[in-house]
């Protein structure tokens, strides 16, 4: 297996490192199924309790109001917005992972969601999933930010997930969630800028 | 996507477009695929295009894509469909007339499709369907030209492994063609991966055991002789596994020899060729093209080569009838080969072996009377015993492979016959939104007949107004003259100011939609678009979604997508259903906008409240794409459009 079909595997998070190679050892498309889908599970999990507790907030504002508070937001945490529907309140954003995450803060990921995702990986990959690791490049973060206004305040909703910028290997699944840790950060800072981006148009 | 062929569930629908094909209808369907009759629009001409699609693994979805049945047969679906691309690519080497000439091989819909030269005709099995059997010139006009493509194929490392009456085309002007490579492999192919590939009668014993290693030209020239015996004989010889039992020894080999079958009415040098060809051990037959040929034409030496194989054959056979299909196509040896020297003492040795394992069993026998049989223990016997428990074996792996096939065929009857019910359902709504939609067409040329009805009336009622009041002013002229007349003195009263003609009433939204309608069925965009404009300005949903339309298209106004999308959104957000619909299938496909499978979900769901059927299975269609917490997020913003209206 090429150290490249290993990256497509894991696209947009995880390399296997080219000890693999060297030892020999292949995984049979199987085990990267069960792999990919056994961290795929692991991670819904963690993302969707994030973003109940965490995903949607209702502020005491106007519709359009919110929606300029967001994508000045997500401006200024260096995301682009890609698609805006304001019949809707829709908006879509995105950028190169790990933004809206610094580098020490995707670091910080790591430290933190690793030893969960290698103990996932292991029972399918054995011994290899010592050398997993979570690899923004070549993936995109895109943000959707929907906005819905109900007696006269705007409830303001966010989901996250991740996009591969390189093609597709269509024969395997494909793993959407980012690491839990870093869905939590994101949000947290997403809400940070969010306010003060509000607060600034209400003064 | 519309209906597929009747009996076809799977195929692609007529006027199917792949690239500039356009399909114009199915011409056969067998386990690897469908075969289609295409147009090449860009050369105007016919083509037959085969569609990789084995229905054990694979099928078709709502959207022309092929995908595999389930996540563990898509291996297997990706690897066919890579063997299918390079047996076109195989097939493209060879340009000659008696094999089937590939143009092109392309990927789509997540299969492949073969392109190739139509021929018009028919193939042989339906030819010997109406005939019953060939004559001998006839036969060998067929049989020689695909052996000249065969030799070919050969040489270039490929074997056919699917040679039968189906898969060889006859032109309108009688000349063969080989068709259907589709179990062509290389010799040297994956042996442990090869599916076993039988026509029942027409292929051989070793193709049975499925695998590539004892396979090669004899394996196809076995096809062609068996080809060339249903043509003698009107029926197809004995299946291999049948006969596998005469040869064991459990039962005769049942099999006529062609020099039986066919004598008197075709040359012994045929007759004794198609026996060679049929030898049921593939050591025993011509080993390739070119010796069977030479067979064909009188210059073999079809006895020689089925005595020595008699010589090697094991003990069992001594032990019964010799095979059919051997010693008889010696027997029935060409005159003008000359005898054997060795023949008589191989038949010697093998009668004196057969009549001593015979002498030894009747002994056996005879002291063991009381006691129950045991088997022999000879080597031969031995061998005998080995070699039926593999027949066993085989026969329980084509039985189980039968079963296997049944329970196949039984559940993709009833996915075509879902499939079915789901078109049929389908066209129901699709009726029932045509229905809708006439009654719909029928109320607006109601309210516009009413309407003009009304602007008539209102018209008529002003013109008679007005008449009335002209002859108001006259007599009142009148009158006023005549009393000037009577006191000429007296001063006039002033006359009154003229009275202002009365306005007419503005028209309804009704009314201008109708003319705009009326302005566009005459092919006049201009003055529709210019009726639609203040409506659409008053964010009248009907003249928003009509105006956006001219945008879109560039009709009676400059193509602008920006003013046509905000158009459409404007007429979506105040609940116009097809507005909504319309947006759903843009974001859908990225059709004037940007991809985005969540908008389109949202608008497809907010035009599935408005009431659209369509809307919901295209809604329900994309979901797979989102996320659950993204699903949840859209079935908001649907709330609140639904909400609105």
């Amino acid at each position: 297996m090429s150290f490249r079909a290993l990256r497509a595997t894991y696209r947009h998070a995880t390399i296997w490192v080219a000890l693999a190679l060297a030892a020999g050892c292949a995984l049979s498309p199987q085990q990267k199924r069960d792999a990919i889908n056994a961290l795929n599970a692991e991670f819904r999990v963690e993302y969707e309790r994030a973003l109940a507790a965490n995903g949607t907030r209702v502020f005491k504002t106007d519709r359009k109001t919110a929606v300029a508070a967001a994508q000045a937001a997500m401006t200024r945490l260096g995301m682009r917005l890609d698609d805006e529907v304001p019949a809707l309140g829709y908006m879509s954003f995105s950028a190169p992972a790990p933004v809206p995450l610094t580098a020490d803060e995707w670091e910080r990921v790591n430290a933190a969601d690793l030893p969960k995702a290698r103990a996932v990986l292991r029972p399918h990959v054995g011994w290899m999933a010592d050398h997993f690791r979570f690899e923004p490049k070549g993936l995109d973060i895109v943000v959707n930010v929907t906005v819905t206004e109900t007696r006269g305040a705007s409830a303001v909703s966010i989901t996250m997930r991740m996009r591969e910028v390189t093609p597709l290997d269509l024969d395997l699944p494909r793993r959407d969630y980012p690491p839990p840790t870093g869905v939590s950060m994101g949000l947290d800072k997403i809400w940070l800028e969010f306010e003060q981006a509000l607060r600034a148009r209400q003064r | 996507m519309p209906v597929s062929e009747p009996g076809y569930p799977d195929a692609l629908p007529e006027q199917h477009r792949l690239h500039w094909y356009v399909i114009e209808r199915v011409l056969g369907q067998g386990g690897f695929g469908i075969t289609y009759l295409a147009r090449d629009t860009n050369l105007d001409q016919r083509v037959a295009i085969k569609e990789y699609l084995p229905v054990d693994v694979a099928s078709r979805r709502h959207d022309a894509a092929v995908g595999s049945r389930t996540d563990g047969s898509r291996e297997r679906y990706r690897w066919g469909l890579d063997r299918f691309i390079k047996e076109a690519r195989m097939l493209a080497r060879f340009d000659h007339p008696n094999i089937v000439r590939v143009l092109s091989v392309f990927e789509l819909n997540n299969t492949a499709y073969m392109v190739m030269r139509f021929e018009a005709g028919e193939n042989l099995s339906q030819l010997l369907e109406t005939r019953g059997t060939l004559g001998e010139d006839e036969l060998l006009r067929i049989l020689l030209p695909v052996l000249d493509g065969l030799a070919l194929v050969h040489a270039a490392g490929f074997i056919h492994r699917d040679i039968k009456p189906d898969n060889i085309h006859i032109r309108a002007d009688g000349s063969p063609v080989l068709l259907d490579f589709g179990s062509a492999r290389t010799a040297a192919g994956k042996a442990h991966t090869l599916t076993i590939l039988v026509a029942p009668g027409y292929s051989p014993f070793e193709q049975y055991y499925g695998s590539s290693e004892n396979q090669g030209p004899w394996t196809d020239i076995y096809g062609l002789g068996a080809t060339c015996y249903r043509a003698i004989a009107g029926r197809a010889p004995l299946d291999a596994i049948v006969r596998s039992k005469g040869i064991l020894g459990t039962a005769r080999d049942a099999i006529v020899p062609a020099s039986v079958v066919g004598a008197g009415r075709y040359s012994g040098r045929l007759l004794a060729a198609i026996d060679h060809a049929l030898a049921f051990s593939e050591k025993d037959r011509p080993q390739t093209i070119a010796e069977w040929r030479k067979e064909l034409a009188g210059e073999g030496g079809t006895p020689v080569a089925v005595l020595r194989a008699e010589a090697r054959a094991p003990g069992p056979r001594t032990m019964t009838a010799p095979p059919v299909g051997t010693s008889p196509v010696g027997a029935a040896a060409p005159p003008d080969r000359g005898p054997d020297k060795r023949a008589p003492i191989v038949w010697s040795i093998a009668g004196a072996a057969g009549a001593a394992v015979l002498i030894g069993l009747l002994l056996h026998y005879s002291r063991n009377a009381d006691e129950p049989p045991k088997p022999p223990t000879t080597p031969e016997a031995e061998a005998s015993r080995a070699l039926q428990d593999k027949i066993t074996a085989l026969e329980k792996q084509v039985e189980e492979q039968a079963r296997q096939r049944a329970e196949e065929e039984r559940e993709r009857r009833e996915e075509a016959e879902r499939k079915q019910r789901e078109a049929a359902e389908a066209a129901r709504a699709r009726a029932e939104s045509a229905r809708r939609e006439a009654e719909a067409e029928r109320a607006r040329a109601e309210n516009a007949k009413r309407d003009a009805e009304e602007r008539a009336r209102v018209a008529a009622a002003r013109r008679a107004e007005e008449e009335a009041s002209r002859r108001a002013e006259a007599a009142r002229l009148a009158e006023a003259a005549r009393l000037a007349k009577a006191a000429p003195r007296s001063k006039p009263e002033p006359s009154p100011e003229p009275r202002e003609a009365a306005k007419p009433p503005p028209p309804t939204a009704a009314q201008v939609l109708a003319q705009s309608d009326e302005a566009a069925a005459r092919g006049n965009f201009g003055d529709a678009a210019a009726l639609l404009k203040p409506l659409a300005e008053r964010s009248n949903p009907a003249a928003q979604f009509r105006l956006s339309q001219l945008f879109l298209e560039g009709r009676g106004v400059e193509q602008d997508q920006k003013e046509g999308l905000r158009l459409l959104e404007g007429a979506a957000t105040q609940g116009h259903r097809d507005a909504r619909l319309m947006l759903g299938g843009m974001y859908a496909a990225g059709r004037g906008v940007r991809q985005n499978a969540n908008v389109a979900y949202i608008w497809y769901g907010a035009a599935a409240c408005a009431g659209s059927a369509r809307a919901q299975a295209e809604q329900e269609a994309i979901k797979a794409r989102l996320q659950p917490a993204e699903i949840q997020q859209a079935e908001k913003l649907i709330a609140d459009l639904c909400r609105r209206g």
